[in-house]
């Protein structure tokens, strides 16, 4: 219990130290914010007006009050494109981001687990070798590159999938899935590599346990010595890999979304910078950094619940 | 009038096929590719094409134009009734026009939307500089009394540009909360960067007999129609070709083979779609300096631009006057320092009016991939005089807003299609951005809207573009057809610079 | 990784020779890719920026090696000009990165009481996606090439910050350090000495890592349009622009891909290997 509430402490303070890092890049940013935000037409006054409901006459210490005040209100501003609060912005956009991300973990774990596995068995055995090529090369390949590819073969020509978009208004669940199929494929094989090598290396070292050791020498079957004892212990850190993978897959998705036209986050964070809209910037990476420190607890605790020994 | 724009190509002449051959049936669903999100909907405020096409469907304005490009009435019962000394226009209105929200349409809500428009739309303060006074006479009839004749005012009211629309009075604010229209469709759902779904609007009036171009009848064959933003054009040639567009706008040239012979979608050519057009600062920075403004005049190579941004030779034609063959208002006027591509003269002329090294700031949008490839080609042509260049890439909703901010920029890109009458021509008056003042300009423009008799309008006309080459305001770089895709089945659809569905149907 | 074991360990020795053979193979290709870059003016066969409209998205042939790209420039001489540009990017960033993260390890690792601050820095800025900060960063500066290095600059330092941290932990502790410092020998001192020198292993294998996701992130950030400005030719920049004719010219795309990802795969089996020859654990076992 106390290091469930060290780790939320920890939690808390790197949460409190992305949003102070936030505060800094906007702040960084040149330009009025009030004047950014009204747009050319505005007045002198207008600009002067929202300066001062902005509180940005403040000096910045009160600003950076004013910032988490209005964080801790739930309150992620404006956007100045879209006229709509940010949040409802993000949330409109979650789906497919989210889905996306979900699907591309799970191709790449399908790949990543069994290739790892067998490699780690197989040590140093031209599959082993081999494996270790190409993970590097998945790894070396740019997303986005994948995905223009993708598209010409299974979109355009064999018509397998659609082009681009998430379907129309009344387009049902499946159908939207659908217009996931190529992205997800695109984020997944690239993000394989990190997780074949991690298996790897986890299983490499329980391999050399004593206990799968002393497993084997008791005559165990090798499909189950490979399995139940060693692929177990290995899952922790394989998790933990799976885990932040998913996180990192928000950087892919970033760029994916925008080669498929899919209207999520990342889309929409890539169109607010062409559109300038500052506060959409900020909220997304307000989100995104906190949604990865959350993942980062909840590993966290699954190590606890998986492994009891887990404890300073 | 004008002669009417050519439909070139297999697509047209199918597509007249199909007319004939196919009954129209009432149903379906079209999805409109558009080249991006739009800011807002309101027509007066802003302006741009894909504004106007897509607006045109839930708003109207009183007049229009038929297909000769001849103005035709809308909400108007018919054409103004003009006073022998051409400045009190008396116009009748339709009865029986309801509002998207279900009120009728009276002089009131007219008169009011017209008031807005003076105000607040580029076009509409041209008019409002000459206005004496705009009033309701009845319910169904508005008088507006100018202080001098000015030949453009139905033009005016007519275009989709900076449009004069019918608001209900009510609903009129400084900025737009809700948009209701009189229009055959209606807006449903706004889901910015997905799509904007318009249904049919079932209390529409259309106006009896058949469509005629914009005016005449409307008709209401589809359900919906959907306009889906897709900025990257490739993606629009892809989703027609895969069949998940039945309409897609504005394509790059280099498609038109790969679109030829497909099931699910067909080209479309619209000839002499328009020009497109460098717009230099008149107002602040260092192209205020009319040598800094020649020398870029000098440095461009039209051909080369056209070519990188149009591909195939007969999707463009190098032509420096700015009305092309066909037109009333063609004239070859002090043309001659249309495409040069001379470094050498233009290093010559910078060199004279001081250039200072400082980079030359060309705002472009890669929305229309041929603006930013004009822009490309130009930054080589501009480099090659030994001007510096800096592209500044925005999407195209913010280069709207960031062209009207004199600060930020030294050139920017737009094209326009031709239009029906030279004062339509949105950098001609210093209110539009690129600020182009200039006293031989206001004496040219103020007999160009004040002659009534046609020919001597042409003859002006013929001296504002001889003007326009000597003081270099803006560039224009030449003519281009327009490449889009549709749907075999998308029938009843006439190709236009802003193109409408409805009229259009699906066949099966 | 533990003390040996039959079966699974016979084909260690083999494997080091081959991760090696991998380290030479990685070194190779990045040098010859390097020095193709570098001499692009005497290689090239036209100029990057030349146009030559007449002559736009020509295939691959004897004129034009990989074929011409919208424009009519030659796709071949501007994969080579690009590559300067792409590697510079990735270099400076790796650099920045390493001043900044070097920097904020050591003082995180040698010196407790910065060391909260510091590791809570580095916690957040890791809890940021990679390209998400980049964009950010880029649109608070405002996009240009330098912006760009600054931009992946600070995004990869805390990667290094973290390992440095870790390995100085250990190293203060060494019993050597503990008796410099005993005697008194200045910190800064002990810093150079002894910590930096046994840093620099990890630092290079991780470093060769981050160079390699620089050149990845700033295609990425270019092919989004929100990075090095279009009319600069990057790999990322050429793909951005070639995206337009994937259908038609897909030359145009595969070919900065290809050198994308050769370049990316070699700077890995370079790290891979170094990692390989310059981790204790394995050199003990040899």
């Amino acid at each position: 219990m106390r290091y469930v509430l060290q780790r939320l402490l920890g939690m808390l303070t790197v949460m409190f130290t992305v949003v102070t890092i936030v505060f800094i890049i906007v702040r960084v940013a040149p330009g009025d914010p009030a004047a950014v935000m009204l747009g050319p037409d505005a007045t002198p006054a207008d600009v002067e007006a929202l300066r001062v409901r902005l509180g940005l006459d403040q000096p910045l210490p009160i600003q950076y009050v004013y910032f988490l005040a209005q964080l801790a209100r739930g309150d992620l501003g404006h956007s100045i494109f879209l006229d709509m609060p940010v949040a409802s912005a993000l949330l409109d956009r979650a789906e497919p981001t989210f889905f996306l991300t979900l699907f591309a973990i799970l191709i790449a774990s399908a790949i990543a687990l069994p290739v790892g596995i067998m490699s780690a068995y197989r040590r140093g055995g031209l599959f082993d070798q081999s494996v270790t090529t190409l993970t590097m090369l998945a790894a070396s390949i740019p997303s986005f590159w994948l995905g223009l590819i993708l598209i010409q073969v299974f979109a355009v020509r064999l018509g397998w999938f659609p082009v681009a978009g998430y379907g129309g208004p009344d387009a049902s669940f499946l159908a939207r899935m659908g217009h996931l199929v190529l992205p997800a494929t695109a984020l997944g094989v690239v993000s394989s590599a990190l997780i074949t090598r991690f298996t790897r290396a986890s299983m490499l070292d329980v391999l050399n346990d004593d206990y799968v050791r002393t497993a084997r020498s008791k005559g165990m079957g090798e499909f189950r010595v490979v399995m139940k004892h060693a692929f177990k212990n290995a899952l922790i850190p394989v998790l933990t890999v799976v885990g932040l993978t998913a996180a990192l897959l928000v950087s892919g998705a970033v760029v994916t979304e925008t080669v498929f036209s899919l209207p999520g986050v990342g889309n929409l964070v890539v169109s607010a910078v062409l559109r300038r809209d500052y506060p959409v910037i900020q909220g997304a990476l307000l989100v995104i950094a906190a949604i990865y420190v959350l993942i980062n607890f909840g590993i966290d605790m699954l190590y606890l619940m998986i492994d009891p020994r887990v404890r300073y | 009038m004008l002669r009417k724009l050519i439909i070139a190509g297999l697509a047209g002449a199918s597509m007249l096929a199909t007319t004939q051959a196919f009954a129209q049936e009432r149903g379906g669903v079209v999805n409109v590719a558009t080249i991006g999100e739009l800011t807002t909907l309101d027509p007066m405020t802003a302006t741009g094409d894909l504004l106007g096409m897509v607006t045109q469907h839930f708003f109207e304005t009183l007049y229009t134009f038929d297909k000769n490009w001849n103005v035709a009435p809308l909400l108007a019962e018919g054409l103004p009734e003009v006073s022998a000394d051409g400045k009190v226009h008396t116009i009748k209105l339709r009865q029986g026009i309801v509002f998207h929200d279900g009120t009728a349409m009276t002089s009131e809500d007219v008169v009011a939307s017209l008031k807005r428009w003076l105000e607040v739309a580029s076009r509409g303060k041209l008019v409002a500089a000459n206005l004496d006074k705009l009033e309701a006479v009845d319910d169904y009839t508005v008088r507006i009394t100018l202080k001098q004749p000015f030949a453009p005012l139905t033009a005016l009211l007519a275009f989709n540009n900076s449009a004069a629309v019918v608001l209900p009075s009510e609903k009129i604010g400084e900025t737009l909360s809700e948009y209701v229209g009189t229009g055959p469709y209606m807006i449903k759902e706004r889901k910015p960067d997905q799509y904007l779904q318009l249904v049919r609007f079932d209390g529409y009036k259309s106006r009896e007999g058949e469509p005629d171009g914009f005016g005449g009848a409307r008709k209401q064959y589809l359900d919906e129609i959907r306009f889906v933003p897709v900025p990257d054009a490739n993606t629009r040639v892809e989703g027609a070709i895969a069949g998940q567009y039945d309409y897609a706008d504005l394509l790059p040239v280099e498609a038109f083979d790969r679109l030829n012979g497909q099931a699910k979608t067909e080209p479309l050519v619209l000839k002499s779609f328009g020009w497109p057009m460098f717009i230099m600062n008149n107002k602040e920075g260092m192209m205020t300096k009319p040598g800094l403004r020649k020398a870029v005049q000098a440095a461009l190579n039209s051909e080369d631009m056209l070519a990188a941004a149009f591909g195939k030779p007969d999707f463009f034609a190098v032509d420096g006057a700015l009305y092309p063959e066909g037109y009333q208002w063609r004239s070859d006027a002090g043309i001659e320092p249309y495409n040069q591509g001379n470094p050498d003269k233009a290093k010559e002329l910078a060199a004279e009016a001081g250039y200072d090294g400082k980079p030359i700031r060309i705002l472009t949008s890669r929305q229309y991939e041929f603006h930013y490839k004009m822009a490309q080609v130009a930054a080589e042509y501009l480099k090659a005089a030994g001007l510096a260049v800096q592209l500044d890439v925005v999407d195209w909703a913010t280069l709207v807003q960031r062209r009207a901010e004199p600060a930020l920029w030294d050139i920017f890109i737009t094209h326009s299609p031709f239009l029906p009458d030279p004062a339509l021509i949105a950098p001609l008056p210093s209110s539009y951005p690129g600020w182009w003042a200039s006293e031989a300009k206001d004496k040219l423009v103020v007999a160009l809207n004040t002659e009534m008799d046609p020919e001597k309008r042409v003859a002006i006309w013929s001296d504002i573009q001889k003007l326009i080459y000597d003081e270099a305001p803006f560039y224009k770089v030449g003519n281009f057809n327009a490449l889009s895709a549709k749907s075999p089945k998308l029938g009843g659809f006439t190709p236009s610079a802003w193109p409408y569905f409805w009229n259009a149907y699906l066949t099966k | 990784m533990a003390a040996s074991s039959a079966g699974v360990d016979t084909p260690r020795i083999s494997t080091l020779i081959l991760q090696r053979r991998t380290l030479a193979i990685g070194l190779a290709v990045i040098a010859t890719i390097t020095l193709l870059a570098m001499l692009a003016p005497l290689i090239a066969p036209y100029a990057p920026n030349k146009l030559s409209i007449v002559n736009r998205l020509k295939p691959p042939s004897a004129t034009w090696f990989f074929g011409t790209d919208e424009f009519g420039r030659d796709v071949f001489s501007r994969t080579i000009y690009a590559g300067q540009l792409s590697l510079m990017v990735g270099a400076a960033a790796t650099a920045l990165a390493g001043v900044v993260g070097i920097t904020l390890g050591i003082v995180a690792g040698f010196f407790r009481k910065a060391d909260g601050v510091v590791s809570r820095i580095i916690d957040a800025m890791m809890a940021f996606p990679d390209i998400l900060l980049a964009i950010a960063l880029v649109a608070a500066l405002g996009p240009s090439l330098a912006t760009v290095i600054i931009a992946l600059g600070i995004v990869y330092a805390p990667r290094l910050a973290r390992i440095v941290r870790a390995s100085t932990l250990v190293i203060r502790e060494l019993p050597y350090v503990e008796a410099a410092r005993a005697l008194g020998v200045p910190t800064w001192r002990i810093m150079t000495r002894h910590v930096l020198r046994n840093l620099v292993s990890p630092i290079l294998v991780q470093a060769t890592f981050i160079f390699a996701y620089a050149m990845l992130a700033e295609a990425g950030l270019s092919f989004l349009g929100v990075g090095v400005s279009p009319e600069i030719p990057t790999w990322g920049t050429m793909i951005a622009s070639g995206r337009q004719y994937v259908g038609q010219a897909d030359w145009v795309t595969i070919f900065p891909g290809l050198a994308i990802i050769l370049t990316v795969l070699s700077l890995q089996l370079v790290g891979d290997g170094l990692r390989d020859l310059l981790d204790p654990r394995l050199r003990k076992d040899l």
